[in-house]
């Protein structure tokens, strides 16, 4: 917890934290945040401009952009964030077994997660939709099903770290259940791991689903999903270029907060990288670095 | 890292919209296509590639065919009139066809295009009967024989009026090199393209570009544009880009009614002066088919189908969306069209008028949803569009809003058109948008196709008196009385304007857009086809 008040040192993460908590809030609350329904079709106002009662002004079927884009929120980023809370879920828990019990267990799950990460994720994600159809819940499950292997593989080196310290092995000695052992003495030292990789993988989700939506092959209209409002922008990006701005800026600005967080984030939780006198006694602790798979 | 690759990535997906399909290749055409004087070349953008070219398939890409292979007769806006046939007699009882082929034509691969090659073309098309079932002609003929060298006789079973009308079409009844069979079929695919047309295929990059040279003995005079190149190009602003930047100069409505470009872009093109736009007369009704054939879905219903077409604005879907380039459409077909009925009651748009019908046919907007209800079943349907068309989707979330409005919910689908083409062979759909066929073929051929499997039998077959209707038309096509004709006609489009099975949006032309300099942009008597060898460059 210490660890985490760090984080509040550090301007551009307090940032990224404020962007990314107002974003999530907004979006939850779309129905009482959104000036209009964002499906109300208006054809007098097809690609209005800006004006007081539609801040951003109108789309080619006169709806609201503002409203467009606080609604695209949920898909945009909240159901990522539950498809990556599941599968970083999946992973965790086959990680944590994988790298506390070793031996077969570890062989089994390490084959399963080759398997799946022997495969580019769009390769995967595109072939889940492919057989499933287009739609935002297809894609979700693409997600769970192609990403877990990666969380799986990174927690289980995480956990191996632990798992063989001696206060792992007393504990065993002193005859603690493995459950017990995992619970109280390692989820809390690879939860700075994990919650490290799924910060910054949350980047490439959104990107992701963006992209696939871009492609038509994500929610289906009338929804409203920044990537399409992409796509729809993009048939009159030489007449009206300025329709543009909202969804790409709204899609810049949450993935770099997401990317600063995350930075901040391993900087805040990991020992090396931390400036506490405390932290500067682990020296053994090995400094991993993780790259978001993916885009 | 991170952060660089996130921003990265976020570029990525913005920059996707930059249209990843623009090639920077240095062009040599990227000077202004208008400045350059003796041109002879057109570059045309196309969202297909050309395809299988076999005139006696149905995958090419009509327009190519259409400048490669050519039929016995042609149809203009004065009626029939020769094309390799010089003239033709018809028999008294209207059975017997006997052309007076014209002489000196060759293929072009130097064939002698004569009485033999037109008996081979037709004994192969008519191998493969089945695949043709939507042209009646085809069913038709009982008889080809070759009277001598440029005479050709053609016997029917039974008299049928349209029979030179369907002889005119870019397929299937066109020619090619008797060369170029494969064991005296084309059904099988074939050895060439080698047709008679004024342009000869010279190169077939699939998925790439198509090139056409002018067939320098063509019967009618070689054409001025000696090459004209087919690019493949993704619809929409590559295509803009492409003709901005000169690689492609010439684009047109595309054979499955798609415009590549939306208005106001093309309005720009027009603007830069280096563009002209030539927009045909109205030629087809661009509407949305139901399927009244798909027993448990809402489009089965009458009611749920008249409902429909009155919630339906039309004017401000050609106004605002077609922006102002088509006019709205109340019956399927227009007044132009031969034999159009005028007696058929306007079905104007009425939101109120769609409760009411919708109230009356059970279907109820209580339980609290917006979703009207009947016997548990949602009302509910799905709208099929063409995904390359970007005023299809448009229309189709306009249509979408307007039914939500009236308590029917459309769920939108957008595909390949060789798809939705798919779909409305084998019935899967409620709704889907789709075109009559052009003056050419309005009404006879898109009459008949209501009974065709691969057409439109799926969206007729659920009406109340379908079995009335085949007969009707079955009758139609072989009646030689013209007044009897006439009333046939009548009450065929009265039973299919009643039923709502066609529900008509907007009249929809052919739109080109021409290098400023070229002369004799035309258009045929069909939105498939264009004449080329009619162009030229001042």
């Amino acid at each position: 917890m210490k660890r985490l008040l760090n984080l509040g040192r550090d301007k551009l993460a307090v940032l990224s934290l404020i962007v990314i908590g107002s974003v999530l809030t907004a979006g939850i609350f779309a129905p009482f945040v959104a000036p209009h329904d964002p499906q109300q079709v208006n054809m007098g106002l097809r690609y209005a401009g800006m004006s007081s009662a539609y801040w951003l002004g109108n789309d080619h079927l006169g709806r609201c952009i503002l409203s467009r884009l606080i609604y695209g929120i949920r898909p945009s980023v909240l159901w990522v964030l539950v498809a990556l809370l599941a599968s970083v879920g999946v992973g965790a828990l086959l990680g944590l077994a994988a790298g506390y019990f070793r031996e077969k267990i570890d062989a089994v799950i390490m084959r399963i997660c080759d398997v799946f990460l022997s495969f580019p994720g769009y390769v995967m994600t595109l072939a889940v939709v492919g057989i499933l159809g287009p739609g935002l819940e297809n894609i979700l499950i693409a997600f769970i099903a192609t990403k877990w292997a990666w969380f799986a593989r990174v927690i289980r080196t995480s956990v191996m770290q632990y798992a063989e310290k001696d206060y792992i092995k007393f504990a065993r000695a002193s005859g603690i259940g493995h459950v017990r052992i995992i619970r109280t003495h390692i989820v809390p030292a690879a939860f700075a791991d994990i919650a490290v990789v799924s910060s910054s993988s949350v980047c490439s989700m959104i990107l992701q689903i963006s992209g696939l939506s871009f492609l038509g092959l994500g929610i289906q209209a009338p929804n409203p999903e920044w990537g399409m409002m992409l796509n729809e922008a993009r048939e009159v990006m030489f007449s009206k270029p300025q329709l543009m701005l909202a969804p790409g800026i709204a899609i810049v600005a949450v993935v770099s907060a997401f990317n600063f967080l995350s930075d901040a984030l391993q900087v805040a939780l990991d020992p090396k990288l931390g400036a506490s006198a405390e932290s500067r006694r682990n020296k053994e602790g090995k400094q991993a670095r993780y790259e978001y798979i993916g885009s | 890292m991170n952060l660089l690759k996130g921003m990265f990535g976020a570029m990525i997906t913005v920059g996707l919209l930059s249209g990843c399909g623009t090639s920077s290749e240095p062009s040599a055409k990227s000077a202004e296509p208008a400045a350059r004087a003796n041109k002879t070349e057109l570059v045309y953008a196309s969202a297909k590639d050309i395809n299988d070219m076999n005139p006696h398939l149905y995958t090419g890409s009509m327009p190519a065919q259409g400048i490669v292979y050519e039929s016995l007769v042609e149809n203009t806006e004065e009626g029939i009139k020769p094309l390799l046939a010089e003239s033709w007699d018809v028999s008294e009882d209207g059975k017997v066809y006997t052309f007076h082929l014209r002489k000196g034509v060759t293929f072009h691969d130097g064939e002698p295009f004569n009485a033999e090659a037109v008996k081979k073309n037709i004994d192969a098309v008519q191998s493969n009967a089945e695949k043709h079932a939507w042209i009646k002609l085809s069913t038709k003929i009982k008889e080809t024989k070759v009277i001598d060298d440029s005479t050709f006789r053609l016997v029917l079973s039974e008299p049928y009026y349209p029979a030179l009308l369907e002889l005119t079409m870019t397929r299937p009844y066109v020619f090619l090199s008797p060369k170029d069979f494969v064991d005296g079929e084309t059904k099988n695919g074939v050895n060439g393209y080698h047709g008679t047309g004024p342009y000869v295929l010279a190169e077939h990059k699939v998925e790439e570009s198509a090139t056409f040279t002018a067939n320098e003995k063509y019967w009618n005079g070689a054409p001025a544009i000696k090459k004209i190149t087919a690019r493949v190009l993704p619809a929409g602003e590559t295509t803009l880009l492409a003709l901005q930047k000169g690689e492609v100069d010439f684009i047109f409505t595309d054979d499955r009614g798609a415009d590549s470009l939306d208005v106001e872009a093309m309005n720009g093109l027009v603007d830069s002066g280096k563009y002209q736009l030539v927009r045909s007369d109205p030629m087809n009704t661009k509407m949305i088919v139901a399927n009244s054939g798909k027993s448990g879905s809402p489009a089965a219903e009458t009611a749920v189908r008249r409902a429909v077409w009155h919630a339906i604005d039309r004017q401000t879907i050609a106004r605002d969306i077609m922006g102002g380039t088509e006019t709205p459409a109340e019956t399927l077909f227009s007044a132009n069209v031969n034999y159009a009925a005028s007696d058929l009651t306007p079905m104007a748009y009425d939101p109120g008028q769609s409760k009411r019908l919708l109230e009356e046919a059970g279907w109820k907007a209580d339980g609290g949803g917006q979703i009207r209800m009947k016997e548990g079943r949602p009302l509910k349907m799905q709208l099929y569009y063409d995904s390359s068309s970007s005023s299809q989707k448009t229309q189709a979330e306009f249509i979408q809003h307007s039914l939500k409005e009236i308590g029917a919910e459309l769920e939108l689908v957008g595909e390949d058109s060789s798809s939705i083409a798919n779909r409305r062979a084998t019935g899967e759909y409620d709704l889907l948008f789709n075109q009559t066929w052009g003056l050419a073929y309005d009404p006879q051929s898109t009459i008949a196709a209501f009974t065709s499997d691969s057409a439109y039998k799926h969206t007729t077959s659920g009406i109340a008196d379908a079995d009335k209707l085949y007969d009707m038309i079955d009758e139609v096509m072989v009646s030689m009385d013209e007044a009897r004709r006439k009333s046939l006609y009548a009450d065929i489009m009265r039973t299919v304007h009643d039923e709502a099975v066609f529900i008509p949006l907007t009249n929809g032309s052919v739109t080109v857009i021409a290098p400023r300099g070229l002369q004799g942009v035309a258009f045929k008597q069909t939105q498939f086809e264009l004449p080329f060898e009619r162009m030229s460059f001042e």
